[in-house]
C-alpha cells in the first residue's frame, strides 16, 4: 500500500522535473549559443564528476541497505569494520553521509560559480542552472531528512518489523528516483553543450 | 519478500485455470501508455520542429506511465496471484488484512497547521515561516513515531 502511493507520487515528481527540463531546453533555444558557451566554460568538470559518482554510489549502498531491511537485519552482527555483517542501519548511515557530501559539494560548486559572477539574478543561464540543480538539491536534502526518520524509527524499535522495513524500502525508491533525475540533469547540463 | 502484503493467510486462494499472472491487467493498462506517449511525442517533435516544453513534457509522460508500469511488473513477479487476477474470483476471497492503518490520529492536523502557517509566512513575512516549519516538524515527528512509542512501542 505504502509502496504504491510512493510510486504514484514519484511519477508526479517526474512531471515536476519535466517542467524543470522544459525551462532548461527553452532557455537553450532562446538564449543562443554564445551565452551557452560562455557560461558552461566556467563549470568545474572533474569536481562535478566526482560528486556525481558519490551520489550514484550512495544509491548502491542504499540498495544493499534495503536488502538488509527486507531480511529484517536491523543492525550489524559483527564489528563495525566487518562490512559483510552490516545491517540496514549501517548501510543507511553510510548512504546518508554520502548524500550529505553530495549536498556539500553542490554548495561548493555554487560558491565557485557565484565567485565567477554567475548568480540567479544577473545571468539567464545562472537562473536556469540554479533552478534545476537547486530544486534537485532540495530533493536530496528532503531525502536526507527521510533517512534520518528511517534511522530514527529503526533505532526506537525494539523489534524490527514490516513497518520499519517498509519505510526503508519506500525511502530507497525516492533516493533512486532522485539519483536518476540527477544523472539526467548531469548529462543535460554538463555534457549536452 | 517483506512488506508486500497483499493479504493475510485467509486471503490465500487457489488459482483457477483462467488466473492471469499477478497484476497483469494493471501492468498492461499503464504499460500501454508508454508506446502511446512516445509515438505522440515523436509526432509532436516532428510537427513543431522540437519545441522544447511540449516535447519534454510528452516524452516524460511516457516515463510517468513507465515508472508505474515497471513497479507493477516488478511487484507482480514477487507476489502470488490475487483474487483480482482470477476472472472467476469472488468478493469474499479478497477479505482479510490489507495493511497497517491508524485508527485515528491528530498528527496530520498538526502537520497541516504547520503547512498553513508556512504558506501564510510567504504572504505576511518570512519570519512567520520559521514558526510554521517548527510546528510542521513537531507534526512530522509525531506522525512518524506514533507507532513506535507509548502503547504501540514494539
Amino acid at each position: 500500500m505504502t509502496q504504491v502511493g510512493t510510486i504514484v507520487w514519484l511519477s508526479s515528481e517526474l512531471m515536476f522535473f519535466a517542467g524543470m527540463f522544459a525551462i532548461y531546453f527553452t532557455h537553450r533555444a532562446v538564449a543562443g549559443p554564445e551565452v551557452w558557451a560562455e557560461s558552461t566554460s566556467k563549470l568545474n568538470m572533474p569536481f562535478v564528476i566526482t560528486n556525481t559518482a558519490i551520489l550514484v554510489l550512495s544509491s548502491v549502498t542504499c540498495q544493499i541497505g534495503v536488502n538488509a531491511a527486507e531480511h529484517l537485519r536491523q543492525r550489524r552482527t559483527g564489528s563495525l569494520l566487518d562490512v559483510r555483517g552490516w545491517g540496514m542501519q549501517e548501510w543507511y548511515t553510510l548512504t546518508f553521509l554520502m548524500g550529505a557530501v553530495f549536498v556539500a559539494g553542490q554548495v561548493t560548486e555554487y560558491a565557485e560559480l557565484v565567485h565567477e559572477g554567475i548568480t540567479i539574478a544577473n545571468s539567464t543561464w545562472g537562473t536556469v542552472f540554479f533552478l534545476t540543480t537547486g530544486f534537485h538539491g532540495l530533493h536530496v536534502i528532503g531525502g536526507l531528512i527521510a533517512f534520518l526518520f528511517v534511522l530514527g524509527s529503526s533505532f526506537v524499535a525494539g523489534r524490527f518489523t514490516h513497518l520499519e522495513a517498509t519505510r526503508a524500502v519506500v525511502t530507497s525508491y525516492y533516493w533512486h528516483f532522485v539519483d536518476v533525475v540527477w544523472i539526467a540533469l548531469f548529462f543535460v547540463i554538463y555534457f549536452l553543450r | 519478500m517483506t512488506a508486500q502484503h497483499t493479504g493475510g493467510p485467509d486471503r490465500h486462494v487457489e488459482p483457477s485455470r483462467r488466473t492471469r499472472p499477478p497484476l497483469f491487467v494493471e501492468t498492461v493498462v499503464f504499460g500501454a501508455l508508454v508506446p502511446f506517449f512516445i509515438l505522440v511525442g515523436v509526432v509532436y517533435i516532428v510537427l513543431t520542429d522540437f519545441e522544447p516544453v511540449g516535447s519534454v513534457a510528452i516524452l516524460l509522460l511516457a516515463g510517468l506511465a513507465g515508472l508505474v508500469a515497471f513497479f507493477l511488473f516488478a511487484t507482480g513477479r514477487r507476489i502470488d496471484a490475487r483474487p483480482e487476477d482470477d476472472p472467476l474470483g469472488t468478493v469474499e476471497s479478497a477479505a482479510g488484512e490489507y495493511g497497517e492503518f491508524s485508527p485515528h490520529s491528530w498528527w496530520p492536523f498538526v502537520l497541516a497547521c504547520g503547512a498553513a502557517v508556512l504558506f501564510l509566512g510567504v504572504a505576511v513575512g518570512w519570519w512567520v515561516c520559521v514558526i510554521g516549519a517548527v510546528v510542521g516538524l513537531i507534526g512530522l515527528v509525531g506522525l512518524l513515531f506514533e507507532h513506535s512509542r507509548g502503547q504501540h512501542a514494539h
